[in-house]
């Protein structure tokens, strides 16, 4: 599996929990060709893994992009999670520790936001969600 | 297409050994098999290897103490064994600490661990 | 970060690169060369008796004295900035000249001349200058202050050059920095079969830390320890922000199977940790390192 192409978007259909593997595998492998560290590529499958869950369990169907970013000497990987489900009514709910709709941890959106580096969420009831995270590779 | 996790038998003891990436479906089907074995053989202790797993998540870890939970209602004890470094250092930023179930480095720990509570 | 997540990224506001771009910037143009130019007589003349007076300015504050260390020294300076004032009305404003105005910004960094000193400097001159200029051209006041207001924007163009330099080089400077505290070596000791010492030492920031978990966690893994002792007595400052990194440290050689004490910290640290909600179960500590070893070799036997 050698020869992505980093400057090309990858994209993930999510819409079954295979899906999630998928694309969990994606953004590791991504990471790697990248050149982040082990753990990192460790941190960058589990945010995935999370923001790709909820799309199945809140939206149904949705997507997750992949994109190589370079800025003021950093290199770094973005991920796009993005549905057209319901949405969050309540977004400073929704990033607390421990809170959940699905009788789950309610651990994966801010435990998201721990692991990256930067972290963006969009959404209005009947809208859907956009999710936007970027890790940067330690120098 | 599913997984099959090989449960394998050592005396009263279980041990399922996670070969690879498993999808929310796979852990839900592995947990089911492994309660039914833990009655069938009368099992006193259970080994979850996952020391080839490079992701663990919160609905994986999540149901791995749900398994636990279960294990010990029928009366077995169960151990997580071989978390890997990345993987440890992920759950935890998560927010994931397993609280409730015992941990050991490696199969051969984990079994001795079981073994000195037996 | 609204940014960086919406684009590919790269620096942000007016253009940097093209010298070009950057005149369109500042809207200099050919006629405001010129106008600048025309300026030069008189700031030839002039020039001397602004950089004495400046210098005179200058010496009068201590912070600033204390850059010099001979009057040859002072001479030497003054004649630089003559050099540099003179360019200012004369210059071609081209790739040569930029290269040249972030050398001396460059310079200017690394000998500790400060923004304020430089950009004050600027502001003397021009002051000055403009005054005289003013006197000078009594006859015709709209033409001195149009000549005037293009050497100003001049000015400003090159200020930015230097500016961009200071923080080039600012920057580049603490990434160094970063790099060497991170590289400070957290030596990981095995003690004996099982049993690993880690004395932190340092400080203790987001990125250490981390590195500092990794590499505990790949040392029990490495030399398949049950037990660790951390000691920290060596660490500079311990805040709620270091101590939740320990805690996540250890809970994390938890999750590997290790158990872990914690030793070298102050009674107050102790309570801090109290007050996070940390449970002695969770976060097993020893008076000192001598107990704290102790303490994990007995956990080795259970
Ligand atoms: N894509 C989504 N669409 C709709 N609601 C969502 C979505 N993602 C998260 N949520 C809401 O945010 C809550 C918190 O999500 P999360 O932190 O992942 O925890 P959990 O999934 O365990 O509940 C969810 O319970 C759900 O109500
Ligand atoms: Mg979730």
């Amino acid at each position: 599996m050698t020869g992505l192409d980093l400057a090309a978007p990858q994209m993930q259909r999510i819409e079954r929990d295979g899906d999630v593997v998928a694309a969990r595998q994606i953004g590791r492998h991504l990471a790697a060709e990248i050149g982040f560290s082990r753990p990192e590529q460790a941190l960058i499958a589990t945010a995935i893994s999370e923001l790709a869950r909820n799309i199945v369990s809140y939206a149904e169907r949705g997507m997750i992009s992949f994109a190589a970013v370079d800025a003021e000497r950093r290199q770094g990987l973005r991920i796009t999670a993005e549905d057209r489900g319901p949405g969050i009514a309540d977004i400073h709910a929704a990033m607390t520790d421990g809170f959940s709709t699905g009788n789950s941890l309610g651990l994966g959106l801010p435990g998201t936001q721990r692991i990256m580096d930067e972290f963006d969420i969009r959404s209005a009831p009947g809208e859907g969600v956009t999710v936007t995270v970027v890790k940067w590779k330690s120098r | 297409m599913p997984v099959r996790v090989p449960i394998l038998r050592q005396g009263r003891t279980l041990i399922a050994s996670i070969q690879e990436d498993l999808s929310d479906s796979d852990i839900l089907a592995l947990q089911a098999r492994v309660l039914e074995d833990v009655i069938r053989h009368r099992a006193t202790g259970v080994i979850f290897d996952v020391s080839a797993l490079d992701v663990l998540d919160s609905f994986g870890t999540r149901t791995l103490s749900d398994i636990a939970a279960a294990v010990q209602l029928r009366g077995a004890r169960m151990v997580i064994v071989g978390i890997q470094p990345e993987v440890a250092f992920s759950m935890v930023l998560l927010g994931l600490t397993l609280a409730d179930v015992p941990t050991a480095l490696d199969l051969e720990t984990g079994l001795a661990m079981l073994g000195r509570a037996a | 970060m609204d940014d960086i997540i919406a684009s590919s990224g790269g620096r942000h506001g007016p253009p940097g690169g093209q010298i070009a771009d950057q005149l369109r910037w500042f809207d200099i143009t050919e006629t405001d060369r010129r106008q600048a130019e025309a300026l030069a007589v008189t700031a030839d003349e002039l020039a001397e008796q602004i950089i004495e007076d400046f210098y005179a300015h200058l010496l009068s504050f201590d912070d600033a004295r204390r850059h010099f260390r001979s009057d040859e020294q002072i001479a030497r300076v003054k004649k630089g900035q003559l050099k540099y004032f003179r360019e200012l009305v004369t210059a071609a404003l081209d790739e040569d000249y930029v290269r040249n105005r972030r050398q001396i910004g460059q310079i200017h960094e690394r000998s500790g001349v400060t923004p304020t000193l430089y950009v004050g400097a600027y502001a003397y001159y021009l002051h000055r200058l403009g005054h005289r200029v003013m006197d000078r051209m009594q006859d015709d006041p709209g033409r001195a202050l149009a000549l005037l207001l293009s050497l100003i924007k001049i000015a400003h163009f090159d200020m930015a050059q230097a500016l961009e330099t200071y923080v080039e080089a600012r920057e580049a400077t603490i990434e160094q920095r970063e790099r060497e505290m991170s590289e400070l070596p957290t030596p990981v000791l095995q003690l004996r079969d099982g049993l690993l010492l880690i004395p932190v030492v340092g400080t203790l920031d987001s990125y250490r830390a981390r590195s500092l978990t990794v590499k505990l966690l790949e040392g029990i893994r490495d030399h398949r320890a049950r037990a660790v002792v951390l000691d920290i007595t060596g660490v500079a400052a311990v805040d709620s922000a270091v101590a939740n990194h320990l805690i996540q440290t250890m809970t994390a050689a938890r999750l590997m199977g290790a158990s872990s004490v914690l030793t070298g910290l102050s009674a107050e640290v102790a309570q801090a940790l109290v007050k996070i909600g940390v449970t002695g179960e969770a976060l097993r500590t020893a008076g000192d390192l001598q107990h704290g070893i102790e303490m994990a070799e007995r956990m080795l036997e259970i």
